[in-house]
């Protein structure tokens, strides 16, 4: 067991955790975060990527000792006093949502972009997305959604 | 959110045929929406599976335990506990949910553990033994066929397990009145569903019905519900099912969730808790059921002109080991075997046959993707030989209104738009404009080729004569106007629930906000039949309509005097407003008015689908009760030097008889259109003698965001005189052409026609599929085996200890007296760490502030080790001096995998297609190893031995990379890395060349290549050859045969070499031609 201490969302966390956690787990089981999803284990479907220092990662491949000191920000912080944020609606409005699975993940990629380039191109938006995948929507919806947001 | 708001056809304010947002869509972007695995219980328990270790076998001993001891195990279920009936299957009962002595293929369950947390559950799977008597598994249906081949299961007579015939006319006579007849064989995969979401399912101990609650991510409730009351001996009302959202399922969570049902149910009966299972990706690609793959034979005769005179078709599906729903898929396929064209003469026939591979099951198109490819292939070449056009050969054969299909069916029930939409699609995509654009462009072009091709299908819309096809409906509205609307059917993704509350928005006249659509539950509806075949619109919309107009009815008779009218037809309701001539009443005051005259607002709809019938000796009747048509084309191109096709543009033009939710029917169609092109070109299961080789979405690979350019979706409105507002179905028809179309497109590129999908780089390039050899048949011809398997059941890290150290210093010290393993980025490690077994202790250094960094001085730049691929590409120095470090390391997985993953870590971990490493060749990088006591530093050149092996010790790091700065003289560069996609790829081949000239003679030259030996490597002797010459054509080819000769000594019996070493050297030949022309340009 390892003790950390981190920020999610904002608040304040110190927990005991097992060595072997990944950020998923903790988000998840520890924490209740559970709108961050498991969609492979292995890095390659992006239904696990929250934001971490500002960076998008894949949370089923980084271990807990890792995210000591961290700032985490997951899909439940986008959503301000009951307003959906921008991108959220975006998503919403251009259809970018079938099952929802990816859509967590999507959104936390596809914020990360915005926050360090806001006005990104469709190949800009590819490159940022390129580690999530979609088996609903074809992504084209997803695409304008962001692209939406972008202009 | 405001939805957009039209007229109707009465010119009243309607939501019908605009884009809607989904009614699920808040919380599915907030997080909020509960998918299986979110499912929390109190007291709850967690289920592991264990595995058979061998494809096809008897069970000798199940040795429990070991498992049995751990602490924190529950329970362990085995067939023997199974309290109801045991084998089990949507039609034949041949399925076991738990096996009993024999495997019959590799996703097979033999025992199921329950225990206090997941990793104790993991463990205990992975204790339990299991010795196996191996027999000889069948993986070829075509060997299943034979009638002296070995029975998979004995107990039915033969492997073909269903045969329809259909016959219509004479095929000889047909034969025989034809100018030409030709016959071609077919071939399709497997194909996996790949929803995002694997499975979980939750079961839990319901004491008011003495029987069990189960949750989870099931496509259809019903469906499970009896499967598990079956297994239980329950009866239906003690099973109640609650779906939870579905994380995706395209046909795939029907019978493997249903059997994960039995099982945790099982389970909960054993220890009187809830008990939850979810499924790793691993166990999911390893159990779950694939799309059949088929082998067909077509032999078709038609006169000079292209008119068809007969079909003759024989098509063997493999079923894999159970039945499942084999009956119905194939049942499809016999219908429509002859595309949408008219014919005078067919004979059909179509096996199903077991095999010991995976099972194979629905799966949107469900029967139609692999006949389409086959079929509309075969029309294009048809249409070669008679010298027409794909579209002339369409419109001389294709169905019009009142044509008889190959079942003998007339269609004039409803609108027969194959033309439409064909002209339609043609006219939106600039088919013939873009068709002489593509013949200019490749007669210019030697290395890429483009295409465009089109395809065709007609599809008879929901179960047709397969099955009953009824489905229930409630709307119920509140005494403040609220309304429920509940159906029997399931939301899967697709967006049922939205396109439901509309119509019951529409009828009732009341806004969508007011509608709340109810989660699923089998306890309170009637079964709604499964979701499948694109029925949900059709079926259940027709339901919801019957529903809703029973309570207006109810509604009208309460306030009718206060209108003053008495025929409720000639009121109008819209913006919850009721009104007739005379009178307004808002709809909420309507409803508290009927609420508090104890009227019941609460209306059930049943909805019976027209009449079907079928011959099962002659395959004759009317299959459906309606058709719709679909129409795409598609353009790609083909790097006629790789095998690599790239898709351009889809264009897809569907009759849906009449759109709902505009919104959601595009969505419909680019989703299914992108499956249909992974279908065609990249989805691979690869299961060889019954191992699964694809074990997770890094092998099996579905499309990326950068695997199309644009999707244009059409929708073609036809409305059908069946239909709810005259809608049909759109689900499956997406993705059931998109293979055929790329495929006749591909045609039009290389001029040769393929029979077989995928086009894998290997086949394209090679016209054969290419796949690693295994080592399973090895293990299952020994004469027995004993397997005690150290192999984890579920692969997930566990065991693991780490330290981080302060700083570099400390990190040293604690390697130089321990044995630690180091993670740095974690994006190799921790993969590999997911499958192996034992204590693993790591050494964290990811954060080690001297580890990160990029200097740089004068004549030399030196990333530090732990410098992210992020950091890398984004470095202008970098990006200045070494653009082809950029350019490899920005191919490296994904942006999230590039955030972590560190130069040095993908150095060490010395894979032979790490793609870093070989522009650190070209640039001639040195290493800076360090220990405790010493440091020193290696070149690139020496540092791999071989694949995974380096010169780094155990009590090592490497701290800094080291590239000298070229000189600042002009030299040329090229790289090119070959991935079967555009993203997230491993890399298949790549290849790094700099070049350096002065008086036009060559006075540097490297060469590097990536994923051809068992480590990158440089070419020295070819670099020899070509430094001091001038780069001309002539020395280009001059080098090829040295070249080869070097390549295939070394990796010449490989099975991969036959691909890779023609590949490289057309990689070679274009790199330096791109080199000499870029030279030649400048000369000029
Ligand atoms: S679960 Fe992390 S990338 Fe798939
Ligand atoms: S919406 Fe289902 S995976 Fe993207």
């Amino acid at each position: 067991m390892i003790e950390i201490k981190f920020k999610v969302n904002q608040v304040d966390y110190k927990l005991e955790v097992d060595d072997s956690s990944r950020l998923l787990d903790i988000l998840r089981e520890e924490l209740g975060l559970t709108g961050t999803k498991e969609g492979c284990g292995i890095g390659e479907c992006g239904a696990c990527t929250v934001i971490l220092n500002g960076d998008a990662v894949n949370s089923c491949l980084i271990l807990a000792a890792q995210v000591d000191g961290a700032e985490i920000e997951t899909v439940e912080n986008l959503e301000k006093n009951e307003t959906l944020s921008r991108l959220q609606q975006a998503f919403v409005e251009n259809g970018a949502i079938q099952c929802g699975f990816c859509t967590p993940g999507m959104l936390m990629s596809a914020k990360a972009l915005l926050t360090k380039n806001p006005h990104p191109t469709s190949a800009e938006i590819k490159d940022a997305l390129e580690g999530n995948l979609c088996r609903c929507t074809g992504y084209v919806p997803i695409i304008n959604s962001v692209l939406a947001v972008a202009k | 959110m405001q939805n957009e708001v039209s007229k109707n056809r009465k010119g009243q304010d309607s939501v019908i045929g605009k884009r809607i947002n989904r009614v699920d869509g808040y919380e599915k972007v907030t997080g909020k929406a509960v998918y299986g695995d979110d499912i929390q219980l109190q007291g709850m328990l967690y289920a592991a599976i264990r595995y058979t270790d061998i494809p096809a076998g008897k069970i000798t001993q199940i040795d429990v335990s070991e498992a049995e001891k751990l602490a924190g195990v529950k329970a362990i279920a085995r067939f023997k506990d199974i309290p109801g009936q045991k084998r089990l299957g949507p039609i034949r009962a041949d399925q076991y949910a738990i096996v009993d002595e024999e495997v019959f293929y590799t996703g097979d369950v033999i025992a199921v553990v329950a225990a206090e947390d997941k990793e104790i559950a993991h463990l205990a799977a992975d204790l339990i033994k299991v010795e196996y008597q191996p027999i000889p598994g069948i993986f070829d249906p075509r060997e299943a066929f034979q009638s002296d081949s070995r029975l998979i299961h004995p107990e039915y007579k033969s492997n073909i397990m269903v045969h329809y015939p259909l016959r219509k006319g004479s095929v000889e006579k047909g034969f025989e009145q034809s100018d030409q007849v030709i016959e071609r064989d077919y071939k399709t995969g497997f194909q996996e569903h790949a929803y995002i979401e694997p499975e979980s399912i939750t079961a839990a101990p319901d004491p008011t019905s003495k029987g069990y609650k189960i949750y989870g991510s099931i496509q259809n409730p019903f469906t499970t519900r009896k499967v598990v009351a079956l297994f239980m001996g329950l009866n239906l009302n003690q099973v109640n099912v609650f779906g939870s959202t579905l994380g995706g399922s395209f046909g795939g969570k029907d019978d493997i969730v249903n059997y994960m049902a039995c099982r945790v149910a099982l389970l909960a009966k054993m220890t009187g808790k809830p008990v939850k299972l979810t499924y790793s990706r691993e166990n999911s690609i390893k159990e779950s059921y694939k799309r059949h793959p088929y082998f067909l034979n077509y032999k078709v005769g038609f006169a000079e002109n292209g008119k068809l005179n007969a079909m003759k078709i024989k098509i063997i599906a493999d079923c894999g080991a159970y039945s499942s729903q084999t009956f119905f898929v194939t049942w499809r396929s016999v219908v429509q075997a002859t595309g949408p064209y008219e014919i005078e003469n067919v004979e059909t026939d179509i096996y199903g046959v077991y095999t010991n591979n995976t099972y194979t099951a629905a799966f949107r198109g469900f029967g139609s993707p692999q006949i389409i490819f086959a079929q509309e292939s075969l029309m294009d070449e048809i249409a070669d030989i008679c010298g027409i056009s794909p579209v002339e050969i369409r419109q001389l054969n294709g169905y019009g209104q009142g044509s008889i299909t190959a079942s003998g069916q007339k269609l004039s029930e409803h609108k027969v738009s194959l033309n439409e939409v064909m002209i339609t699609a043609m006219k939106k995509a600039e088919y013939e404009k873009k068709i002489e654009e593509f013949k200019l462009l490749n007669a210019e072009n030697d290395r890429f080729a483009f295409g465009i091709g089109l395809s065709c299908s007609y599809r008879g819309c929901s179960l047709g004569a397969e099955g009953t096809d009824a489905t229930s409906a409630i709307v119920s509205v509140q005494a403040d106007g609220s309304v429920y609307v509940l159906t029997g059917l399931n939301e899967n993704g697709q967006g049922m629930r939205t396109t439901f509350s509309q119509i019951a928005a529409e009828i009732l006249g009341t806004k969508m906000e007011k509608i709340v659509f109810l989660e699923p539950q089998t306890a309170s509806i009637n079964d709604g039949g499964p979701t499948v075949a694109s029925r949900g619109t059709i079926t259940g919309g027709n339901a919801v309509i019957l529903a809703a107009k029973e309570v207006k009815q109810r509604i009208f008779e309460v306030i009718k005097d206060r209108l003053k009218e008495t025929d409720l037809e000639k009121t109008s309701w819209q913006n919850s407003i009721i009104k007739s001539k005379n009178n307004e009443i808002p709809f909420d005051e309507a409803a508290e008015i009927a609420s508090k005259q104890g009227i019941n607002l609460s209306a059930y709809g049943w909805w019976n689908a027209p009449d079907v019938s079928w011959d099962e000796e002659t395959g004759q009747g009317n299959a459906y009760f309606t058709y719709v048509y679909g129409c795409q084309i598609a353009e790609i191109m083909v790097d006629k030097s790789t095998g690599k096709i790239d898709v351009l543009k889809v264009t897809a033009a569907h009759d849906v008889g009449k759109v709902i939710n505009r919104l959601g029917a595009e969505g419909q169609i680019t989703g299914g259109v992108m499956q249909g092109l992974g279908y065609a070109v990249l989805e691979d299961y690869n299961i060889q003698n019954g191992e699964v080789k694809s074990a997770n979405l890094d092998e099996y690979l579905i499309p990326t965001i950068k695997d199309i350019q644009s999707i244009d979706p059409i929708l073609v409105e036809n409305e059908d005189k069946f239909g709810p507002f005259g809608a049909k179905s759109l689900g499956e028809p997406t993705l059931e052409l998109t293979s055929a179309a790329i495929n006749n497109a591909f045609k039009f590129a290389t001029g040769n026609h393929s029979y077989e999908i995928p086009l894998t780089l290997e086949k394209v390039f090679l016209n054969k599929q290419l796949k690693k050899p295994s080592r399973q048949s090895e293990v299952a011809h020994t004469e027995t085996c004993r397997v005690h398997s150290t192999k984890k059941q579920s692969p997930r890290l566990n065991n693991i200890t780490t330290i981080t150290p302060k700083n570099l210093d400390e990190a040293l010290k604690l390697l130089s007296h321990e044995q630690f393993e180091i993670l740095s980025g974690g994006t190799d490690v921790l993969i590999g760490l997911r499958m192996k077994s034992g204590e693993h202790k790591l050494l964290n250094i990811f954060d080690i502030s001297e580890l990160k960094g990029i200097s740089i001085s004068q004549n030399e730049i030196r990333i530090k080790g732990g410098t992210t691929f992020s950091q890398i590409i984004s470095n202008s120095v970098i990006r200045e001096h070494f653009p082809i470090l950029v350019e490899a390391c920005s191919k490296i997985g994904s942006t999230q995998i590039r955030n972590r993953a560190t130069i040095a870590g993908n150095i060490v971990n010395a894979a032979p297609c790490a793609d870093s490493y070989p522009p650190l060749l070209l640039y001639e990088a040195e290493f800076v190893l360090q220990s405790y006591h010493r440091t020193r530093t290696i070149s690139a050149e020496d540092f791999i031995i071989k694949n995974y092996q380096t010169q780094i010790e155990a009590n090592e790091i490497l701290t800094e990379i080291i590239l000298p700065v070229p000189a600042p003289q002009k030299y040329s560069q090229h790289y090119f890395q070959l991935g079967r996609r555009n993203a997230l790829n491993i890399t298949r081949l790549s290849l790094g060349i700099i070049m350096t000239f002065e008086n036009d003679l060559i006075s540097d030259c490297r060469l590097v290549s990536g994923s051809l030996f068992n480590k990158p490597k440089r070419l020295p002797e070819i670099e020899k050859m070509l430094y001091g010459e001038q780069l001309k054509a002539k020395m280009i080819e001059a080098i090829e045969q040295p070249l080869k000769e070097i390549i295939e000594k070394e990796i010449g019996g490989r099975w991969s070499s036959e691909y890779k070493i023609p590949v490289f050297l057309n990689l070679m030949r274009n790199g330096l031609n791109d080199i000499r022309k870029k030279k030649e340009s400048q000369n000029d």
